[in-house]
Order: C-alpha cells, then sequence, then structure tokens
C-alpha cells in the first residue's frame, strides 16, 4: 500500500518549475472543462421537459426544478466563480468542493435523458481531489500533488472496473467480433442520425470483413483496460498511458466514440513532463519570475 | 511518511463512499461508476432516428423496414439542434406512451417550431440473424405534424 502511495502522490522534485507546471497544468485543465461542460450543459438543460432517468442526487431531489427560471445557468455562474476564484487567486480553495457539489446536480439535470455518459468524469474526480486537498491540507505543493495523485487512483480503478464490468457481464466471450460488428451498426445509427449521412471507414470495412481482425481489436481493448490500474506504478504509467491512447484511438475509427477530454487529461498526467521542462537549461529562472510566479506557479 | 497517512485515509473514505454508492445505485453514482458501457455484448440494441416524410398517405408508412430504404431520407438532427442520443434513449427507453411523454417529446425536441415539416420518429433495432449477420430495422413510431401526433396503428392500436 504504501509503495502505491508513494507512486501516486510523490513527486522527485516537488519544489521545481517542471513539477509546479505540471500540477498547475492539471488544475488549469480541471477548470477549463468543468466550465465548458458546465456551460454547454447549461443551455441544453431548460429543453428539458420530463426526467426520463434520474441520476446520483436527483434519486432524491426533484431536478427538474433546473429545467426551467434559469437555474441552470445561475448555477453555472456559482460554479465558474468557485472554480476560477481558487485558480486564479489561489486563495478560499475549499470553494472547489461546493464547485463540485453544483458540477455534479449540473450533470445530473443534464442527464436525466436516459443516456449515462462518462466523458465527464475524470474531470469531476479532479474536481473533488481538488476540494478535499483544500479541506484537508495546506499549502499548494500538499494540495496540488494530492490532487494529482487521488484523480490518477480513480483513473486506474475506472478503466480496470470497467474491463471487469464486461468480464463479469459477458465473460471471456466479450472479445468475439461478432460483438464489435453489432456495436458498429449501432453507432453507425447514431452518426446516421446526427448527421442523416453515413459511411463505414477503412478499418470499419476491415473489421467487418475480417471476424479474427475484429476479435483482435477487441481483445487489445479489453487487456488495456484491465492494465488501467497500472497507471498508478510510476515505472508502468508512460507504457499504459500510451496503450490507453491507442485504445481510444481505436475505439474513434472502430465506433466513432472519441474520449477527448480523458485522452488529453491522460497526456497531461500521464507523462513526466516535470522531468522534461527541467531539463531545458535557465528554467528554474521562472520560480523567481514575479509575474509567472503570481498566476502560473506558486 | 506521516503525511501519506492522510492520503491513504482520504483514500479509503472515498473508496468506501464509492462503494456504498455504486453498491445502492445501480453501478451509478456521478461520478462514480462501475463503468459498464458496451459490458453486455453480443445483445440485441434499439436506437433512434427521425425520417422526414413527404407524403404520411404512403402505404408503406407505417411498415417496418431494413434501414437501407431509409437511409436517404434521414433527418440531421445536428442542423436542429437536437442530441441524437438522448432523441435514441427517449424513444428506446420510455416505457408507456401516455399523452404527457408524447408532449415532452415534442417540446424537447421543438417540433412545434418547425410546422411545415412531417417528422415519423423511428426505432431503429440491430441484432445478429442466423447467418451471423447484422440485421438493422427501422420501427416507424410516431408521426409528428404540424398540429397532431400520430401513433403507428400496428403497434398501437386503437381499443
Amino acid at each position: 500500500m504504501m509503495r502505491i502511495l508513494q507512486n501516486l502522490f510523490q513527486f522527485d522534485e516537488p519544489d521545481s518549475v517542471g513539477t509546479k507546471i505540471q500540477l498547475r497544468a492539471f488544475e488549469f485543465f480541471a477548470v477549463t472543462y468543468t466550465l465548458i461542460y458546465t456551460w454547454e450543459w447549461a443551455f441544453y438543460i431548460p429543453r428539458l421537459s420530463d426526467v426520463v432517468l434520474p441520476l446520483g442526487l436527483a434519486n432524491y431531489i426533484d431536478i427538474s426544478v433546473f429545467f426551467t427560471n434559469g437555474i441552470s445557468i445561475y448555477n453555472a455562474v456559482l460554479i465558474s466563480l468557485f472554480t476560477l476564484i481558487p485558480l486564479l487567486f489561489k486563495r478560499v480553495r475549499w470553494l472547489y468542493a461546493i464547485a463540485f457539489v453544483l458540477f455534479h446536480l449540473q450533470h445530473v439535470a443534464r442527464f436525466s435523458q436516459g443516456e449515462i455518459p462518462h466523458s465527464a468524469n475524470l474531470v469531476a474526480f479532479s474536481l473533488m481531489g481538488l476540494g478535499l486537498a483544500a479541506l484537508f491540507f495546506k499549502g499548494m505543493k500538499n494540495e496540488l500533488s494530492f490532487a494529482f495523485g487521488f484523480t490518477l487512483f480513480f483513473f486506474g480503478l475506472g478503466y480496470t472496473s470497467a474491463a471487469i464490468s464486461k468480464l463479469v457481464a459477458t465473460g471471456v466471450t466479450w472479445v468475439d467480433g461478432y460483438h464489435l460488428w453489432l456495436w458498429m451498426g449501432e453507432k453507425s445509427i447514431d452518426i446516421l442520425s446526427l448527421q442523416g449521412e453515413f459511411q463505414y471507414n477503412w478499418l470499419q470495412e476491415l473489421a467487418f470483413n475480417s471476424r479474427f481482425l475484429a476479435t483482435l481489436i477487441l481483445s487489445f481493448g479489453l487487456i488495456t483496460e484491465l492494465l488501467g490500474f497500472t497507471i498508478w506504478f510510476k515505472k508502468l504509467r508512460p507504457y499504459i498511458v500510451i496503450m490507453l491512447i491507442g485504445m481510444h484511438v481505436g475505439i474513434d475509427l472502430t465506433m466513432n466514440i472519441f474520449f477527448k477530454t480523458f485522452s488529453i487529461q491522460l497526456i497531461i498526467m500521464g507523462f513526466f513532463w516535470n522531468r522534461y521542462i527541467n531539463a531545458i537549461p535557465g528554467v528554474e529562472g521562472l520560480n523567481e519570475h514575479p509575474l509567472v510566479k503570481k498566476i502560473l506557479l506558486y | 511518511m506521516d503525511s501519506f497517512k492522510k492520503h491513504k485515509k482520504i483514500l479509503l473514505w472515498t473508496l468506501l463512499v464509492n462503494i456504498l454508492l455504486v453498491a445502492t445505485h445501480l453501478g451509478e453514482f456521478w461520478p462514480f461508476s462501475i463503468f459498464p458501457m458496451f459490458s453486455q455484448a453480443g445483445k440485441e440494441w434499439s436506437r433512434g432516428v427521425v425520417e422526414q416524410v413527404e407524403d404520411s398517405t404512403r402505404a408503406d408508412l407505417w411498415d417496418t423496414k431494413p434501414i437501407s430504404e431509409i437511409e436517404d431520407r434521414i433527418l440531421p438532427l445536428k442542423d436542429y439542434g437536437i442530441h441524437e442520443i438522448d432523441f435514441a434513449n427517449f424513444i428506446t427507453k420510455t416505457k408507456v406512451w401516455n399523452e404527457k411523454r408524447l408532449n415532452g417529446m415534442r417540446s424537447t425536441f421543438q417540433i412545434d417550431q418547425h410546422p411545415g415539416e412531417m417528422w415519423l420518429a423511428t426505432r431503429v433495432r440491430g441484432y445478429m440473424d442466423e447467418r451471423d449477420s447484422v440485421v438493422i430495422e427501422a420501427i416507424p413510431m410516431f408521426l409528428f405534424t404540424a398540429d397532431t401526433t400520430i401513433k403507428n396503428p400496428h403497434l398501437f392500436p386503437e381499443p
């Protein structure tokens, strides 16, 4: 357990410019995507009229109140304030915890129509990590390294539990290429519905022509997901991240679902950017630059 | 190393809350999830499309047909600001089509803002046949016109 904790939360050079840039990049990413999702949902929610499927807290409160009187817009304003203030001013950082709860409400209001998407899950875990860090740790260095490791933990857990869900629900035959054919057909209808037209691409054509290739594609996906927990270990992290990004590119090519947010976050968190940045000659001088220190670093 | 005790404690408490919430809420309490997407392989699926209708008196209007027969008449939902997954879920997950639900569909998808159009809300079903081929068929459900909603008489016979 101690080994996992060290791998998740301990940075080689915690006070270096490289580490500060990587941790702040993680925080800027989390806030930026929280705001992108929040506002995208805010303008869609007023169109809704009926709760088809209550999720999360919507099981206990009447989330349809978000559909009227601009509540989703007011909520978006609050989320914006409660994330931008701690991000830019580096104070009252416990506001992240409140922003997380409001973000949850915005999500369950938007996705009360039956769809359960997971594209924003890791952004929400990042926000939760930042909120918990502010409540239980003191100082930006400790807070950010906790939030970073906390998010990595749920990254690994999420991918591995997705693989276990497949093995429990279907078994090892999940990788049978026939299943990919069915899903490619299913997703083709979503694209047809969205765009009014659809053409299978080269990889989809190849997979339809070869059950073996389709089986290989699914096998790679399942093994990669199963190994997701290895992101917890520094030595293995860049390799599994490359495999996971490869898997997401494969999912995009075969099923037309691109997990853009997951992929960007994997790139920010999955490589040792701090080491690469620290290797740049003279970069340590940024630690003393007043403006950079005030806005970008800490 | 003392500080890691706190890290461990928070991580384990969060994990416990995660397990309790997903165990009591069918695997989903966002962002906690068991991530079950695509876990059930080989099952028949249902999605939704909207077919543009020129002539509502057409003889085969309410017939179930292969998707290839209606492909060139599909309404691109992005041009109308309609979220395609919401539409698919609305049409496939609704169990009882009462007046409230039909009106909810009209307002969510802003059907009344396009009075000159006739839209056929269509469920699309996919499955593997006995020859291991993917079969995709379109099942018309409701015809939305400027001021009426007409149900497929084959699926919703008048009492």
